[in-house]
């Protein structure tokens, strides 16, 4: 064996990967050639340097929680048992009937993430209903965002309460609290239609002089607690909730003022749900 | 207990070079594997991290398509890499500048390079599961590999000159 294919094979070599034969031969030639060895050692202290380059490194709690939400919230979406579906995926070979047994083997991975997510939130609630909450946060501001783009800000432009109001009538299996502000500085600009949290919700928009505010609700599912405020990019975003609705509000006006405007709705709420309650 | 979670973070991390654009893969990576799931072939440990990482590579591949070329290299955070423990100030010293020079250098390999010596280095794959993964053959992986050493070596030892 000649220098350049020792010093071509040497890696493979390292790894473990040659032929007995061939390393065999590598062997040989190291253990009368210097140059080679030299070789060898340089290729020994990289490998040791790029230890030290790429450590180990667990991965933080917090996308583990991530994670599993997003799975979590993804499974409710997903026809059980699987149908074939097209894959997207460049790599992954499309399904054959002699997988089927070895796909229902990660299926059954994938599920007990999934309800590893549902345990969490029953045994460490406050922690995991916390992340999920930022989780949640993400996509308030995120759908906020999107709705700022030409075009998009509501699907319903109206001003009137009593026009924004009934347009969601069919559209949602509930009927959103619609205020308006504008006697204090946030009038109703409009109202569409989102998807967060795994179901359709209300997003009513209001003005704050040349800022949006954007009001997520639909029904609670379970008593929360209300949440500390977040800032995401530059977007406060607040939740809190009542027995009846979950409210997401989020703006890059001040948290100060985004803190008045959340107690009006609050005032509004409390006043029309005690209004419902006495009919 | 989310099965390969690490490996598909240190992969992920790797590939994209920050932790955030890492944790936006991974669990794009997770989603796909749920919604893709039929497209399963393996069975055992092994062969589930090669196809979980398989689809995180992938994910990471669209991920780069999506943004602009250019910026990949450039933004590329070396903090990722530079993890450093007190001792003797001038060795530290000096081991910490060829420890940035690696990492810089692991950062600038092109993709094709970088994914090979990662799934090598940093999650100790065979040959064959590499190549499984990145969808080459055998040879391919070897002579990739050796092209990566070859050239961090010589960023290791221009660094060390210079
Ligand atoms: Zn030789």
């Amino acid at each position: 064996m000649s220098h350049p294919d020792v010093e071509t094979r040497i890696d493979a070599y390292l790894d473990g990967e040659l032929a007995p034969p061939d390393a065999a031969e590598v062997e040989a030639h190291l253990a009368e050639c210097g140059r080679c060895r030299r070789f060898q050692a340089d290729r020994l202290a990289l490998r040791a340097a790029l230890e030290g380059v790429m450590p180990r490194r667990e991965p933080a709690d917090a996308l583990r929680v991530r994670v599993r939400n997003a799975i979590a919230a993804e499974l409710p979406m997903l026809e059980l048992p699987a149908r074939e579906r097209p894959l997207s995926l460049a790599g992954v070979a499309a399904p054959t009937a002699a997988a089927r047994p070895a796909r229902q083997a990660t299926w059954r991975w994938l599920a007990l993430a999934a309800s590893v997510a549902v345990v969490a939130v029953g045994s460490w609630r406050l922690g995991a209903a916390r992340a999920g909450s930022l989780v949640l946060a993400d996509q308030v501001v995120a759908s906020h965002v999107r709705s700022l783009m030409p075009g998009h800000l509501s699907d319903v432009v109206s001003s009137d309460q009593h026009t924004v109001k009934p347009w969601f009538d069919g559209k949602l299996d509930f009927s959103p609290p619609v205020h308006d502000f504008a006697g204090r500085g946030y009038p109703l600009l409009g109202g569409r239609l989102d998807y967060m949290d795994g179901r359709p919700v209300a997003a009513l928009v209001y003005g704050r002089r040349r800022h949006v505010v954007s009001v997520f609700v639909w029904p609670a599912r379970e008593p929360e607690r209300d949440a500390a405020p977040v800032t995401r990019n530059g977007y406060h975003v607040l939740h809190w909730a009542t027995p009846e609705f979950s409210y997401w509000v989020t703006s890059d006006i001040g948290l100060a003022e985004l803190k008045d405007f959340g107690g009006m709705l609050r005032l509004a709420d409390s006043a029309t749900s005690g209004a419902r309650a006495e009919r | 207990m989310l099965p390969h979670l690490g490996a598909a973070h240190g992969l992920a991390r790797h590939l994209t070079g920050n932790d955030a654009d890492a944790d936006d893969v991974v669990q794009e990576a997770y989603l796909r594997a749920l919604r893709h799931f039929g497209g399963f072939r393996g069975n055992g440990a092994a062969q589930s991290r090669g196809w979980m990482l398989t689809i995180v590579r992938n994910t990471a591949f669209t991920w780069r398509r999506r943004r602009r070329p250019e910026a990949e290299a450039a933004e590329f955070d070396e903090t990722l890499h530079s993890e450093t423990a007190g001792e003797d100030f001038g060795e530290e010293l000096a081991r910490r500048d060829s420890r940035e020079t690696l990492a810089h250098a692991l950062g600038r390999l092109p993709p094709d390079l970088r994914e090979v010596i990662v799934l090598r280095e940093l999650e100790g794959l065979s040959y064959k599961e590499i190549g499984d993964v990145v969808d080459v053959p055998i040879g391919t992986v070897m002579s990739r590999l050796s092209r990566a050493r070859q050239r961090l070596q010589a960023a290791l030892l221009a660094g060390k000159e210079g």
